[in-house]
Parts: structure tokens; sequence; C-alpha cells
């Protein structure tokens, strides 16, 4: 960690042991982000201990940020364990929760990786999640839980979805905990420039038992291949467009992956998702030889404290 | 120096959870206006401050309030709590029990009362006025007051900066029990410029005085868990009805927020001039430093 002067001591005393209403230790993180802002954030509280699930919730709630994991003590074959609540909800398992509890795990010594590998508990399961580079900025990489394509038929889609959708490819139910309508776009411009009718998509996905809709589209840039946008207007009102999606990206890779059209080289490629919101996500995705999909990406720390509740 | 003290307090509240969030930047010199808005973007608060040094001789500090939106040029809460995070952090010091604050509404005081977890901190409000008094029947009241139980005062619109149409109903079982009907609300909030509709009642509670609930219809549509200026606007109304309550300590307090989860409390008084003073305690929740590149 920085240094950071005389705040420190009053950011320590979580370090006093059987205080009452003790602080413990919290971070906000950008997950998917180059620099602050451009991501989507995450609240974690780094010692959980003691907390029951209804405090976790109320936190989770009063955070308000898309996604807030608990950290506590691993069982056996797991080097660290996380809750994952939204402001509404459990989840078994997220995309850029997981990313960043790697990251903090790595980063705040509460996990030590061997040979760069580090094992996550979570309701889902134990995960694997391969920790390189830098110990103090390290590049996380978490292999998702397998996605699979749904026997489901859309209906009549939006009718702006329906305009840009490319012809000739399948619109496609997959699932990797949420389940995700899968559209490719006819091009980046057209689903950069699309303005969704959250109403009429609310509808659909709700009508259909889909947590959202992620469309895509191939873009050639310097700095990644594939363009995305995720819309769950039924599933979190407040949040009708996600900033950046790990579910909704590692399914795309994974459909890709059945087709053999994956963008990039050997397996790897980089999608952009988040721009209309204001921000400018980067999500890396690999599908390895036995078809697995690991995604990754920078984390920014930009709160560090603790928590008192 | 990108590394800023920054604290997240629950306003309006004695327990972690109950009251109204808050982000607050102590040290915010060398942010420009993009930036503030990011950061109050990104923390997805109701209402992030910024606090700069004072420009007034006879300020203590400057504030500058955003939404996630925009700038916001007065807010109570956000004023409480900043407040309450510049005393736990040392950064200022009450001159005969005051603060006092720069902002876009100008120069505005804040009394400081106890001490630790009794301190209160009030805000005294930019003035308040009555726009227009209604009847239960017009036309673009109906639908949002349809089934629900009225008390004797009339529906108001008041300006308080922000606009809000103030409904008083029955008794507090009444209120705690009401469903809003949001389509009307929108509707009343967009077709008068207001937030919305803010019902009160009388309560029988030896704590607080009034319960009350702000249903927002615009820009964006909830229920709000503590709102100091529209409480400050009751109390404004209350006194041109000579309605106010006769109250030992000179204020009464207000109960808000229970049907969304919380549980706030908002002390409300009005002093010799007839300003009001809209405030409460407050608890730091997160206490740490903010890291964003300037």
């Amino acid at each position: 960690m920085p240094a950071c002067g005389p705040w420190c001591i009053l950011a320590a005393p979580w370090a006093v042991p059987g205080a009452i209403a003790m602080p413990r230790r919290y971070v906000q993180l950008d997950v998917f982000a180059s620099r602050p802002g451009t991501g989507n954030p995450l609240g974690a509280v780094l010692d959980a201990e003691g907390l029951d699930t209804a405090s976790m919730q109320a936190i989770a709630a009063w955070l308000n940020l898309s996604e807030t994991v608990f950290f506590l003590p691993p069982d056996a074959g797991a080097d660290y364990r996380i809750r994952i609540f939204t402001p509404g909800s459990e989840l078994p398992f997220a995309g850029h929760p997981s990313v960043g509890a790697a990251w903090l795990a790595t980063t705040h010594g509460l996990a030590t990786p061997r040979d760069g590998r580090l094992v996550q508990q979570c309701a889902a399961g134990l995960l694997p999640a391969e920790v390189h580079g830098d110990p103090l900025r390290p590049g996380i990489r978490l292999r998702s839980p397998r996605g699979r394509l749904l026997d489901a038929s859309p209906g009549t889609l939006p009718a702006e979805l329906a305009t840009i959708a490319q012809a000739g490819h399948a619109v496609e139910l997959w699932s990797n905990g949420p389940s995700w309508w899968l559209i490719e776009a006819a091009s980046a411009e057209q689903l950069r420039r699309l303005q969704p009718d959250f109403g009429a998509i609310a509808g659909w996905t709700n009508a259909t038992s889909a947590t959202g809709v992620a469309l895509f589209a191939f873009e050639t840039s310097s700095a990644h291949q594939l363009a995305v946008r995720a819309f769950c207007p039924g599933d979190a009102v407040n949040v009708p467009e996600d900033p950046v999606t790990g579910s909704a990206n590692a399914l795309i890779a994974a459909r890709l992956h059945r087709e053999g059209r994956l963008p990039g080289q050997a397996g790897r490629y980089v999608a952009s998702q988040g721009r209309e919101l204001g921000r400018d996500g980067r999500v890396a995705l690999q599908v390895d030889a036995e078809g697995d999909v690991w995604i990754g990406g920078e984390v920014q720390q930009v709160i560090a404290g603790t928590l008192d509740w | 120096m990108s590394q800023r003290r920054y604290v997240q307090l629950d306003v309006f509240a004695s327990r972690a959870g109950a009251g109204n969030p808050l982000a607050v930047v102590l040290d915010a010199e060398g942010l420009d206006d993009a930036q503030m808005q990011a950061i109050a973007k990104w923390t997805r608060l109701p209402e992030t401050t910024f606090v700069l040094p004072p420009v007034s001789d006879d300020a203590t500090h400057r504030i500058r309030i955003f939404s996630p939106r925009r700038e916001v040029p007065f807010a109570g809460h956000p004023s409480v709590g900043t407040a309450h995070a510049l005393l736990d952090a040392g950064l200022a010091v009450p001159r005969d029990g005051f603060l006092v604050q720069d902002g876009i509404a100008g120069k505005l005081p804040l009394k400081v009362s106890g001490e630790g977890s009794e301190r209160t901190i009030a805000v005294r409000t930019p003035r308040a006025r009555v726009q227009e008094i209604a009847t239960p029947d017009d036309s673009r009241l109906r639908d949002a007051l349809a089934g629900l139980q009225l008390g004797t005062l009339p529906p108001v619109l008041m300006d308080g900066g922000r606009r809000w149409w103030l409904a008083e109903l029955a008794n507090e079982t009444e209120l705690r029990n009401a469903q809003p009907n949001w389509n009307a609300i929108v509707e009343l909030a967009n077709a008068t410029e207001s937030m919305g509709l803010f019902v009160y009642a009388r309560s029988d509670d030896p704590v607080y005085y009034y319960a009350v609930r702000a249903f927002v219809g615009a820009p964006a549509q909830f229920e709000d868990a503590a709102s100091g200026a529209a409480n400050a606007t009751l109390a404004a109304w209350l006194a041109e009805r000579g309605a106010l309550p006769d109250l030992p300590g000179g204020f009464y307090r207000v109960s808000q927020g229970r049907e969304v989860g919380h549980d706030a409390i908002i002390e409300l008084s009005i002093d010799a001039d007839g300003d009001v003073w809209s405030g409460g305690r407050a608890v730091a929740v997160v206490t740490g430093t903010l890291d964003w590149p300037g």
C-alpha cells in the first residue's frame, strides 16, 4: 500500500483485537479499468468474520455498488473465501467481483499464490485464479464457470435490437449462472449508437426468464477486438445498462469459441465495454485448450480505509 | 499528490444504515469540475461533497455538492454530513458553536450542539416560500392523492430551492401504509417542475412529532430515505399556518425512511428571524483515502 502519512494512524485501529464494533478493513476498487472511473466499482470488506448474512446484505445495500464482497476464512482446499452481494441479494458467482477479490487477496496479503495460482471459494464452489506480473499491481485471470447454450426460443425481439442484429446469426440464450441472450450486431458503429428501449428489453428478458441481453460486434482497434454492451433492466432497475460485465463477456467468448470465430490471437482477445456510459472498461478473455473461458483485467484501488458497522 | 482523505457517512442517523448516505472528499483542492462529477458518479451515492478552503473571511470551509448527474446548489444532508466529517477529522473548529460554509447558495451557518455520538449539526436552510395552495381535487394532484386519507391542512407547493408538493395525511398509520401511485407522482413532478410529493402526519411517538415520506418523481423515481431540505419546507409551511408544534428546546423531530429500510431522525427548528434550521446526527461508516489521479 502506498504511504499515506498521518492518516494511516487513523485508519489502523482494526489491528486492535477484541474491540467492540471493531472497524474492518474496507477497500473500493474499479475493476476492468485502466484508470479510476472507467471500469466497474466493487466494494470489499477484507475481514468480514462475525458479520451475519443480514448485516452483509445491509452493508451492500447501503454502499449501493453493483457488488460488494466479504472476505471470510476459507475451508480446506481454498486460499480465500468470499461472499458476493448486490444491493438486493447474494450471488453464487460473478466475474468482476471475483477478479477484484483475487487482486485484493494478492495485494493485501490475504492469500499467497503458489506458482501463480490461487483457489477462490465462493457459493458457486472452488474456482482457480491465476496471478502474474508485479505483486503490487498483479494481472489476474479467473476461470469462469462453464457456459452452456440453453434450449430457448427468443420469440419476438424488441424492435431496435432486431434492427441491428447481424443477419444469419442466431439469437442464443447462454448461462454460466446468470443467463444472457447473446446477439451479434451487424457493426460496432450501430452497436455503439444504439439507444435502447429499456421498457421493451425488460419485458422481453423477463418473459424469457433471462438476466439480460448482451450485444457484441467485431471492432478492430489497437486495444481491443470486440465491442460489447449489456442490458439488464428487468434484473437491476437502477443499473439498466451494466458498465462492464464479466459473466456476459465469458459467455460471448464461449459462443465464439464454439463457432470457431474467436477474434485476437491464440484464443486471447480484449473486449471494450461501457463507453456509452462514460466508462471505458476492458475485459481480457482467453479460451484454453479444454474450452474453458478465463476472464481478467486491470484493477485500480480507489478507496482504502476502514468500515464501521 | 492524489491521496485525499475520504469519508462515507450516514446522515440523520445514530446507527449505520439508518440514514441517508453521503461521500465526502475532505481535501478536494486541485480537482476540476469534471473530476468532481466523475467521482460523484463513481461513488453511486445520492450526493458527494468536496471540501475546499473558504473564500469569505468568516467562513470555515467551502463546499461543492454533486449528485451522480450534476452539481447541486444546496442540499441539507450533504451540508450537515460534511460538517460532521470536518469536525471528526479535526479540520474545522466551531466558533461560538457555529461553522460557516461557503457554497453556491451563499454563506450558510451550521449550528453545532452536543459532543461525540450525541453531537447534532443543523444548517440554516435557504428561505422557503409558499408557491401555491391547492385543493385535493386539483386535476394535477387528484391521482397522486387518490386513496389517501388527508389531514386538515391543504396541499401546498413549496419552493426551498427545490420545489415539493406537501400533503398532510390523517395519521401516522395512514402515512406508513401509503402506497405511492408512481405514475401520478412522476406526472405531477414533471407537470409542475417539482421533485414530487412529500406527505406528512402527526405522530404520538415520544421521540418524533411528525412522520414523513418523500416520493421523488423527477429526475429519478424513488422514495428518499432522509430529506433535509424538504423537511425544512414543511417547517416553513407549518410556521406560515401557525401550526408549528410548541415544544421545549425549540425544535421538533421528524421520522423518515422506515418504509425503504432506513430509520432517519431529522431535527427542525425555527429561529427568531423565522429561518428554518434542519439537522441531526451522523455516523462515519467508511474512513480512509481516495486515490483519484489529478
